[in-house]
């Protein structure tokens, strides 16, 4: 049985899905090319934050 | 990708498009976009909303930019001669100073969630395209499993709400913004989502 309160927030969570999917961020995957697809796994791994024990790569951002 | 195929499986597609916006933002606040991220970026394809309006003058211009421009153009916004335009730094927009309180704060943060500065990143952690790479970073599970919203929602509303859409809104209207201009839009937008999507949980 489900209590009314998981009821809740599963409405809630897919407001918030509808919400999110209406709002246009599904724009970026449709041009697909600047942040998703094959790459992006490569580019998480380059970019200047990363999780303490996995610092594997060492990013060289532009000098200021 | 290894391993990490299977967390991005975990990730719902709504989520995965978030964090699209906010690495999106992350690459261009962090470093001007090279020829080859122009030349990408040529090819996305707004739709209707407004956001997807504002990633259409994007594409646009980043047709007819080149990476001289691009790197000029970012160097007049956040660095320019001593001082960019525009100081894209969490401490500076709080407090009117670069390194302080807030910086401790989020660093204090950033190693509760086990999130280093990856070694040569010279700038201080506060600045907005690390936080927007953060938020990336916990929507994806790059830091450990994915954030629950809820944990989402408090790092937001800890280190970005207080000044980011202030950020964005004075990028939109900065004098040097060209190319950057749609970026700040795309920002502001982003910010205003994530603000109401965050108030339905």
């Amino acid at each position: 049985m489900m209590s009314k309160k998981i009821k809740d927030e599963q409405k809630f969570t897919s407001d918030r899905r509808d919400f999110l999917k209406l709002a246009g961020i599904g724009v970026v995957a449709s041009g697909a090319t600047v942040a998703t697809g094959s790459t992006q796994a490569e580019e998480v791994k380059g970019s200047g934050y990363s999780l303490t024990e996995h610092v594997k790569t060492y990013y060289e951002l532009a000098k200021f | 990708m290894g391993m990490h195929a299977d967390v991005i499986a975990a990730v719902s597609e709504e989520d995965r498009l978030r964090a699209n916006v906010y690495r999106f933002l992350a690459q261009h606040l962090l470093r001007a976009p090279d020829q080859s991220a122009l030349k990408k970026s040529v090819k996305i394809m707004g739709d209707d909303t407004e956001l997807g309006e504002a990633f259409s003058a994007f594409a646009k211009l980043a047709a007819n930019t080149n990476a001289d421009q691009a790197s000029e153009e970012y160097e007049a916004l956040f660095i320019g001669l001593g001082r960019g335009e525009l100081v894209p730094f969490a401490s500076y927009y709080l407090t009117g100073f670069l390194n302080e309180k807030p910086l401790a704060k989020l660093r204090s943060r950033m190693r509760q969630l086990g999130i280093a500065r990856t070694e040569g990143v010279a700038e201080p952690e506060d600045h907005v395209g690390s936080l927007m790479e953060i938020m990336a970073g916990l929507i994806m599970g790059e830091y450990g499993e994915p954030a629950s919203v809820k944990d989402q929602f408090s790092f937001f509303d800890s280190y970005i709400a207080p000044w980011v859409r202030h950020f964005f809104s004075d990028l939109e209207g900065a004098k040097n913004s060209r190319l950057y201009q749609p970026v700040g839009t795309i920002g502001r937008l982003l910010m205003d989502i994530e603000s109401t999507a965050f108030a339905m949980e």
